[in-house]
């Protein structure tokens, strides 16, 4: 059997994916726990368990994901710049653009022909654009993160954010709550705002087709919607797995690869 | 050996700082590299570039400066009202940039406010943008200017032979430095990058002559190695990466570590606290005062000076060249817009010429964002790995 397993411990999930032949055979995802340690144990388990593996079936593993140097069973880390390419690759083979929107980050990634990264950018020490951004919102909105995306749809008339720093935006959305606007226009405010982050991001690496979103805000249909307005691009949808494990499954290829002596 | 240079490279103050205060001599800071530290020298102070490191909050910086300004400036103004610089009697601020220019201003203020904070001598050096004739003949006489202002308050005379002797001391520094340079860049780097910037940071903090002394005892300590041939397409025997940093103010040889540990060599750099033209000598058959205008003018290293950016792109492409460079690291301070845009212009015509690049946008002070920057330093090396297929991309 050769078994190979990928391991995207990031700042608020934790991602597992266990591949074999080139197919994902399972997956798991967690919230992160205190420590990056604990978030892989676990949710490597989870994934393990649902495949009914233990680590020892397991070939090869890479770590990615912030707290990828702090997880004891992984055989070596790669930065989740690659793993996020090489995964929406997976996901999308015309995939040559990713925005990855993570729970503390937003990434732009460009690939070349081949798959490999020519040129990536980051937002910096700030939660504007990022997951934290729109569940901070969703919070204040009392409605579940999940429901986000669908209020741009139902919305006649978004609010528009004069600030996306998001201690601001907060007391810009108070504002509105208390001055009695709809929810879905607020909600449609802050997806609007968190495309247009994504979309400075995405602009300065230069934008080639397909166009892809990865990252639990991939999920968000409002985000999306906006930012291929902003990017006047259609963004690709990837139904083969969950957006939100390309991480994982960009570990698992290169895993894979490892041990196939590719790379 | 080295912890002689690392130690004076990682804090405001070293032991020939505190030598130098006991024994009642004058200690002037200066803020830019075009200020020539040898009319200092010469006049039996200690010249001693002003630095931001060390710096825990940014209360007093940010009180003086606006909040999209540089944080260098706003960490020497914090520093300054701190009383952190009160061991100079004098300061010299330059126009390394229109926010450097404001330090001027700001450290006045600060001085009115925080008594104390500001040192008996304080001048405004002005540098002018660009290198023709007139430009070069301002410059010389803010140098004129500042040798009277120095003699009139310090009541010494600098005498055109002291000033020799002492561009002659800071010449052969240059070549010692330059010795280092040669070392860094060799096919087995016989000396790291982090520790190559140690021994630069080093030379603008200690006196020149304890500088040379053990700089020349360093070098006579490190293991011989054979010259290399090989001009480029060096390789590194331990499979690390041959990078080059080059952009913003940077002082902290921290940075430098986070980048090597990331699995590379750090073989060149080109950071006006680095070694950025130590080859080139103050023409000692000159008159002093000329051979100092044309040195430190007319070597257009930092992109406040206008029009030279080919200048510029032609020196980094010579280190490059010298020193096996296979990536490069531009790094900016926020709101940077010389280095921000000239970072811009290198990306985009080193590329050009498949050299990778890295942009990488940080704070001055404290590496707060290491894990951000390292995962990016580790990208950039992983992505230099492999060969791209092509550029592609509209930017």
């Amino acid at each position: 059997m050769s078994i190979v397993a990928g391991c995207d411990v990031g700042s608020l999930t934790a991602k597992a994916v266990i591949m074999e032949k080139g197919r994902i055979i399972s997956s798991a995802l967690l919230r992160s726990k205190t420590n990056p340690q604990l978030s892989a144990e676990a949710v490597m388990q989870e994934a393990l368990s649902k495949a009914g593996l233990s680590m020892d079936d397991i070939r090869y593993c890479i770590g990615t994901g912030y707290g990828r140097k702090n997880i004891s069973f992984v055989d070596k880390d790669i930065s989740e710049i690659a793993c996020h390419g090489r995964g929406a690759r997976w996901l999308n083979p015309g995939a040559r653009t990713i925005i990855d929107i993570g729970g503390q980050d937003c990434k732009a990634v460009r690939l070349d022909k081949d798959g490999n990264v020519v040129k990536f950018v980051a937002n910096d020490k700030c939660a504007s654009g990022t997951g934290r951004f729109l569940e901070v919102m969703a919070r204040l909105l009392d409605i579940p993160i999940e429901e986000m995306g669908s209020l741009s749809s139902k919305s006649t008339a978004p609010i528009t954010l004069s600030s996306t720093c998001t201690v601001w935006a907060q007391a810009d959305i108070v504002k509105y709550i208390n001055s009695g606007h709809k929810i879905e226009d607020i909600g449609a405010g802050v997806n609007s705002a968190m495309a247009k982050r994504a979309a400075i991001l995405a602009n300065s690496v230069g934008i080639e087709q397909d166009v892809c979103m990865t990252g639990g805000v991939a999920k968000n249909e409002g985000v999306v919607q906006d930012l291929e307005k902003l990017l006047g691009k259609n963004i690709k949808k990837m139904r083969k797995a969950d957006p939100q494990i390309a991480g994982a499954i960009g570990a698992a290829i290169f895993a894979m690869e490892s041990l196939n002596g590719r790379s | 050996m080295m912890e002689i240079f690392q130690e004076a490279a990682s804090g405001i103050t070293n032991r020939y700082i505190t030598d130098w205060v006991n024994s009642g001599k004058k200690i002037v800071g200066y803020t830019c590299s075009f200020m020539p530290p040898e009319i200092f020298h010469a006049a039996g102070i200690l010249p001693y570039r002003i630095r931001g490191i060390n710096t825990e909050s940014m209360e007093i910086g940010d009180t003086y400066y606006g909040p999209y300004v540089c944080t260098f400036p706003k960490c020497l103004l914090q520093l300054a009202g701190e009383g952190k610089f009160n061991f100079l009697s004098g300061a010299v601020i330059s126009t390394g940039c229109d926010a450097m220019r404001r330090l001027d201003e700001c450290w006045r203020k600060t001085g009115e406010d925080y008594h104390g904070s500001i040192p008996g001598f304080f001048h405004y050096f002005d540098v002018p943008h660009k290198t023709d004739p007139h430009a070069m003949k301002w410059f010389e006489n803010e140098i004129r200017k500042l040798i009277l202002n120095v003699e009139k308050y310090y009541n010494v005379k600098i005498k055109e032979d002291s000033l020799r002797e002492s561009i002659s001391l800071y010449n052969h520094g240059r070549t010692l430095l330059w010795e280092v340079e040669k070392l860094r860049a060799h096919e087995n780097p016989g000396v790291s990058g982090t520790d190559a910037f140690s021994i630069a940071v080093s030379g603008t903090v200690m006196p020149r002559e304890a500088f040379n002394e053990q700089l020349e005892q360093l070098l006579a300590d490190l293991p011989k190695q054979k010259s290399s041939s090989k001009k480029s397409g060096k390789q590194n025997k331990n499979g690390n990466k041959r990078i080059m940093v080059a952009g913003s103010i940077n002082d902290d040889i921290e940075l430098f570590r986070l980048i090597e540990n990331a699995g590379s060599n750090v073989v060149a750099d080109n950071i006006c606290f680095g070694i950025r033209s130590e080859a080139d000598q103050v023409n000692m058959e000159d008159d002093p005062i000329s051979a100092l205008t044309k040195h430190y003018l007319s070597n257009s290293v930092c992109p406040r000076m206008f029009g030279a950016y080919k200048q510029r792109f032609d020196l980094l492409q010579t280190k490059i060249e010298r020193a096996g460079v296979e990536g490069i690291i531009l790094q900016n301070i926020r709101f940077c817009d010389l280095h921000g845009s000239e970072n811009g212009l290198f990306e985009r015509d080193f590329e050009k010429l498949g050299i990778p690049c890295l942009r990488l946008e940080r704070e001055y002070g404290p590496l707060t964002e290491t894990g951000r920057m390292k995962m990016r330093i580790e990208a950039f090396l992983e992505r230099m790995e492999v060969k791209q297929t092509d550029s592609g991309g509209k930017s």
